[in-house]
């Protein structure tokens, strides 16, 4: 265990405390410049970051309607990184899919790694992080933390200073793999201090999927804190192509989640990437889409769906470094039971990246007169031969079309589930893998399941 | 499953007034009726509520399918029972396709999923049926579909569906020659091939070219003011509504 996690901050050294929404935030915009911390040996980042780590409290950031997000209750006295060991098994939520690698991390430890070999011969890097460091130092040190600064807030700094096991690809020079990478973080047992990172490299011309889930274990009941602190770092040279996909699922125990996942995409490269965000008490997910090369592009879908009292927060910016590039964000969230949501989103066009043409929106679905959502766009555009613009809606059931669905035999619930999933699926379909679309779907349908009882008392109230 | 469906003295209300004063009229399995009548006499207000929509509140009179009364049964409890609506103004589902929706709608009535080969053949069946091409299949249910799509996805469903006693309300509006052709012959033909029950609710009389109605029925102010047969829409078609309602009132 990393000396100084989870202890708290040494009284010698008092720093004023950030108030939510004003320093912290005020830290994060400044950071949004995209550069990061990395450039130096491992072992000084740590230090820097555990620096960082002990001179800040937990954040907490302010939403509009006078909500938060706020890590402050967590006590991290109480967790610790767990050690465990190597396993043959597959995680469950692998079983059926076509793999060309897999990495998973249980808990604190990366217990199983198997790469396809013809793939290893043709210089395809499958490995933990920890690994990656030791032995492809010399990559490891050109990408990592290129992205992504120390000291932001604590949990990224405990990320960065504790991290242990962690991914590490790197697909070479035009290499082409049909089937997805996957990579599993999946904390097994409350109490868990699980402080993750990922670290993917496409090279020039690169081809290939890549998948990140974030899932509570198998049968795992996690009813006290358990502590998931991310980072993601995915880096594509020029003209790489990637699908990328992150699943958060951490069921309905206590797991509270604060990641940060940045990808950058090179001269001509692009990336669609999909986050789904289906359960977890408190998550607050930041992204970071960096196109740093002409036509470079991105585009950018996420799905949420909270229930019961879940927090899900997430914020995104889209930020063009060079033009011409393009952009595109499109979330879609639906909010069931007393949870709460929120998604804000920002493009931000830097001075000289001349034809840029983005578009950001969101879409939610309300499904509860106890649940919030927001959604907060906003454009910072410092240069003039561009197109930058947002948009959105709010929708709630549609009792005509839940009539007519009857009138066909479906039940009320199930006329709900069409509409809902109906909602999400052209975002879904984009995923292109009927076996993880299938997934999603299903666990979407489960979650609309549970909060049949609360979706119909909020019909019947209105 | 239905083979009659009978409706007596029904008052209807909305929240702001009655509209439906005493209905009576029976419709059994294999039966072509139409229902004919001025804008706001209350026919579509009857196709609502014979399906269960929960905007129309039954204050008096009872719906009847072979004799149980089915006024509390939600609307999907009355599709099971083998009644259809096609709406007037179908709703567009985005996201779901209309093989999926079908599928959907055909497991919910049945005990075990339908195979997938079952499934095809029918649905092939009814796509010639309606004069659609099969691509319109994988298209989002009513999303995006032209008036005449729309119609014509109703249809495919009844067809898919096959219910005992459908009610057509307006089915024919907004439709051209072509569409309305294709359609009414559709009718027909479930009518011919599965013994299809319907009631048909029509403003004009153009759809009753092709589809022969045995019994015609008008109504005026929520209620039925005449019966009869054939010879009835001829009339209207002369006569229009003003001299019914005339000799409605005489009547009275």
């Amino acid at each position: 265990m990393p000396e100084g996690a989870g202890a708290p901050s040494p009284p010698a050294t008092p720093t004023p405390k950030p108030k939510p929404g004003s320093a912290v935030a005020a830290k994060l915009n400044a950071a949004l410049a995209g550069r990061g911390a990395g450039g130096a040996p491992l072992a000084e980042l740590r230090e820097r970051a555990s620096a960082v780590f002990h001179s800040l409290e937990l954040p907490s950031w302010r939403r509009s309607g006078f909500w938060k997000t706020s890590f402050q209750d967590l006590d991290l006295d109480a967790l610790a990184p767990i050690a465990r060991e190597a396993d043959d098994r597959l995680p469950e939520i692998l079983a059926g899919a076509r793999s060309a690698g897999v990495l998973v991390q249980r808990d604190a430890s990366v217990v199983h790694v198997q790469l396809d070999s013809e793939l290893a011969q043709r210089g395809v890097i499958l490995c933990s992080l920890e690994q990656a460091a030791a032995e492809h130092t010399e990559l490891f040190e050109r990408y990592y933390l290129r992205r992504l600064p120390l000291d932001r807030h604590k949990l990224e700094a405990a990320s960065a200073a504790f991290w242990t096991g962690g991914a590490f690809l790197y697909v070479p020079p035009g290499l082409h793999v049909e089937d997805p990478f996957q990579i599993v973080y999946e904390i097994s047992a409350a109490g868990s201090a699980q402080y993750a990172h990922t670290l993917a490299i496409g090279d020039r011309a690169s081809q290939f999927r890549l998948r990140e889930y974030d899932v509570a274990g198998a049968g795992a009941e996690i009813a006290t804190d358990a502590l998931h602190a991310g980072q993601f770092e995915l880096y594509l040279e020029d003209g790489a192509r990637c699908r990328l996909a992150q699943l958060t699922d951490w069921g309905e125990g206590a797991v509270s989640d604060s990641s940060t996942s940045v990808v950058e995409v090179g001269r001509d490269a692009y990336c669609h990437w999909l986050p789904a965000l289906l359960g977890g008490h408190l998550i607050r997910h930041h992204y970071e889409l960096v196109v740093a090369g002409q036509g470079g592009d991105m585009a950018f879908r996420g799905v949420l769906f909270s229930q019961a009292d879940e927090h899900l927060d997430v914020f995104a910016v889209d930020l063009h470094e060079t033009g011409p590039s393009g952009g595109d964000v499109h979330w879609r969230g639906a909010v069931t039971g007393s949870s709460r949501a929120s998604f804000e989103g920002l493009i931000q066009i830097n001075p000289g990246a001349q034809q840029t043409h983005t578009y950001l929106q969101f879409h939610s679905m309300m499904l509860s007169d106890a649940a919030k959502l927001d959604a907060i766009p906003s454009v910072l555009v410092s240069a003039d031969d561009v197109s930058a613009s947002h948009g959105g809606t709010v929708g709630e059931l549609d009792e005509m079309l839940i009539f007519y669905m009857q009138t066909r035999g479906l039940t009320r619930p199930q006329a709900v589930r069409v509409i809902v999933e109906g909602f999400f699926e052209p975002l879904i379909v984009q995923l292109d893998d009927p076996a993880l679309e299938h997934q999603i779907r299903e666990r979407i349908g489960a979650k609309l399941a549970a909060a049949a009882d609360d979706i119909e008392r909020y019909a019947l109230a209105r | 499953m239905a083979t009659s469906l009978e409706i007596r003295n029904l008052h209807v209300r909305t929240e702001e007034r009655e509209i439906l004063r005493g209905v009576d009229l029976a419709v059994r399995k294999g039966e072509l009726h139409a229902l004919m009548g001025p804008n706001g006499s209350g026919k579509s207000t009857l196709a609502n509520t014979i399906m269960g929509h929960p905007g129309y509140e039954v204050t008096d009179g009872e719906i009847l399918v072979d004799g149980e009364n089915i006024t509390e049964l939600a609307p999907h409890e009355r599709a099971k029972l083998g009644l259809f609506l096609a709406f007037q103004y179908p709703v567009a589902i985005p996201g779901v396709s209309v093989a999926n929706f079908l599928r959907l709608a055909i497991n919910a009535q049945r005990e075990e999923p339908i195979k997938v080969k079952e499934f095809g053949q029918q649905l092939r069946h009814a796509v010639e049926l309606l004069d659609v091409d099969q691509g319109f299949t994988s298209r989002h249910l009513n999303d995006g579909f032209s008036g005449g799509e729309k119609k014509r996805a109703e249809v495919l469903q009844m067809a898919m569906l096959r219910p005992q006693i459908a009610v057509l309300d307006e089915t024919d509006s907004g439709l051209d020659i072509d569409a309305l052709r294709t359609v009414a012959e559709g009718v027909a033909k479930l009518h011919a091939e599965q013994g299809l029950g319907a009631l048909i609710i029509t403003h004009y009389q153009r759809i009753l070219d092709y589809v022969r109605p045995e019994f015609v029925h008008i109504m005026m102010d929520g209620r039925i003011v005449m019966n009869g047969g054939n010879e009835l829409v001829e009339r209207l078609e002369q006569e229009g509504y003003d001299r019914i309602r005339e000799e409605v009132a005489a009547r009275a």
